[in-house]
């Protein structure tokens, strides 16, 4: 399948009906910091340019603000673009090229595993250790733990309804 | 009507005051709302990361359990858990051949035709309904308050998924804070990101954003800042000394659930709304700004 239509496909939309306005780079809030904006990603997705958009930095920074598909003139969704290039970067084994949040997504579903819910705290902290970041998290954690915000992690015995559909993803997704 | 509730994880951990202001609240104005039994996570921007149909499935897995309940609607004060249920029942809807995979993957038997509406407490609250209920049960007037109201990205945004109030210029918030007698200011940051879960990640990113929020904030004249939604509470909320670093002045600016605003105009205390739990503390604000009327 074509790189456009792989997207397409994922996304539920026709990449092809963007006008490259910029509409949604112009109020992207984290375009400054991304090497493709988000209409860049849309026409490197149109001309096939499968390599630069999987290995970008702004499908990783992209917040899923939805700014830029609520403000497109021609219903087009950069955001839902942007999941889905994820995915299929994943998918390819392509390392995120902000490697925080793929750390940060997968730790999340992890956690997810345990209890069907994330432990907030547990997600953070299991976050910045992988990241780096935990001593200078430490000063929030403390500012959080005196406020009373921090609460112990349950025990892993919850979550059956969430591990069971994991599963069945994962099964289903094998067979395709 | 009968109403479910699905707190989310955020509501459940660090955001417990949003949860307890938001219960009191329903309460003290006789609406009775019905935990979802056995929630899981939403799955947030994570989940559709690693697989559309692991996005999907997971958000509608509460949806479909609150069908079952029975529930007209499925309350989720988290915009963002909010976003992913009605984004998620959105794609079901328009695609029978995905919508019969995410059946089968959720194995509960539950046809994901007519789910329920899930919708933001604001869309309940702000109904011509309350407007003279909310009225009669007033007791403290915080008409000397000066506020602006933050929505962030996903109360009302997309429309095409949300379908409540305006996207760029919503209102529902404002209503129910002129409501109680707030003096809600106009601003143009209503509708800006904060930054959301970089917050873990990129905190820089995220005291990026909310200084231009505090920027704006303040030139509009604001005393607090209202919201509706967990991460941006957290963001603006525990972070004020670094913004102020970058503002290059001092900044106490308390930061307030529209629940607990409109539940400490209702006469509830700020035990039970959970005052103490924030960071920049807004008990003297509130206090300074009431009059109890009679
Ligand atoms: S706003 Fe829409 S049409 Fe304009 S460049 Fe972005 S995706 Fe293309
Ligand atoms: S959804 Fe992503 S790409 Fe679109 S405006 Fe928000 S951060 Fe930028």
């Amino acid at each position: 399948m074509a790189f456009r239509h792989e997207i397409e496909a994922l996304s539920s939309q026709n990449a092809n009906l963007c006008f490259q306005c910029s509409k949604c780079s112009a109020s992207c809030p984290l375009a400054d910091m991304m090497d493709l904006k988000p209409a860049q990603v849309m026409h490197s997705i149109r001309l096939g340019r499968e390599e630069a958009v999987l290995n970008s930095t702004a499908i990783w920074l992209c917040l899923g603000c939805e700014t830029c598909s609520a403000r497109c003139p021609q219903q087009v969704e950069p955001a839902a673009a942007m999941a889905a290039a994820r995915v299929i970067a994943l998918k390819r084994g392509i390392q995120p090229s902000v490697k925080e949040v793929g750390i940060y997504y997968r730790g999340f579903v992890d956690n997810m595993r345990l209890n069907g819910k994330i432990h907030d705290a547990s997600v953070a902290g299991v976050t910045q250790l992988l990241t780096g970041q935990f001593t200078s998290s430490l000063p929030m954690a403390w500012k959080l733990l005196t406020h009373g915000r921090l609460k112990p992690p349950p025990l892993p015995f919850g979550g059956g309804g969430f591990r069971r559909l994991y599963n069945n993803v994962l099964a289903k997704e094998r067979e395709t | 009507m009968k109403y479910g509730y699905y707190p989310g994880c955020s509501l459940e951990g660090i955001s417990a005051e949003y949860d307890d202001s938001i219960r009191s609240l329903f309460k003290r104005l006789d609406v009775t709302i019905e935990d979802l039994p056995g929630w899981i996570c939403c799955g947030t921007v994570a989940a559709p990361s690693m697989s559309r149909l692991l996005g999907l499935a997971t958000p509608l897995w509460n949806v479909a359990r609150a069908k079952q309940a029975g529930y007209d609607q499925l309350i989720a004060p988290c915009s963002a858990c909010l976003y992913h249920f009605k984004h998620a029942a959105q794609q079901v809807a328009e695609s029978p051949a995905l919508r019969a995979e995410v059946e089968a993957v959720l194995a509960l038997g539950v046809p994901l035709a007519s789910l329920p509406p899930t919708v933001h407490p604001l869309e309940i609250l702000s109904a011509d309904a309350f407007e003279s209920r909310i009225n009669q049960l007033v007791q403290r007037d915080l008409s000397a308050l000066k506020a602006v109201c933050y929505y962030g990205c996903h109360i009302s945004r997309p429309a095409k998924v949300m379908q409540f109030d305006d996207p760029e210029n919503p209102q529902s918030m404002d209503r129910l804070m002129k409501w109680v007698g707030v003096q809600v200011l106009d601003w143009p940051s209503k509708v800006d990101c904060c930054g959301a879960h970089f917050s873990l990640i990129k905190p820089g990113i995220v005291v990026d954003l909310c200084t231009r929020l505090f920027e704006s904030a303040l030139e509009a004249g604001a005393e607090a800042i209202i919201v509706g939604c967990p991460m941006c509470h957290a963001n603006l909320d525990t972070r004020q000394d670094e913004i102020a670093a970058k503002l290059g002045r001092p900044l106490n600016m308390p930061v307030l659930y529209f629940s607990q605003v409109l539940g400490f105009a209702l006469g509830l205390s700020p035990d039970v709304l959970g005052f103490k739990k924030h960071i920049v503390d807004p008990v003297p604000l509130m206090l300074e700004k009431c009059h109890l009327s009679a």
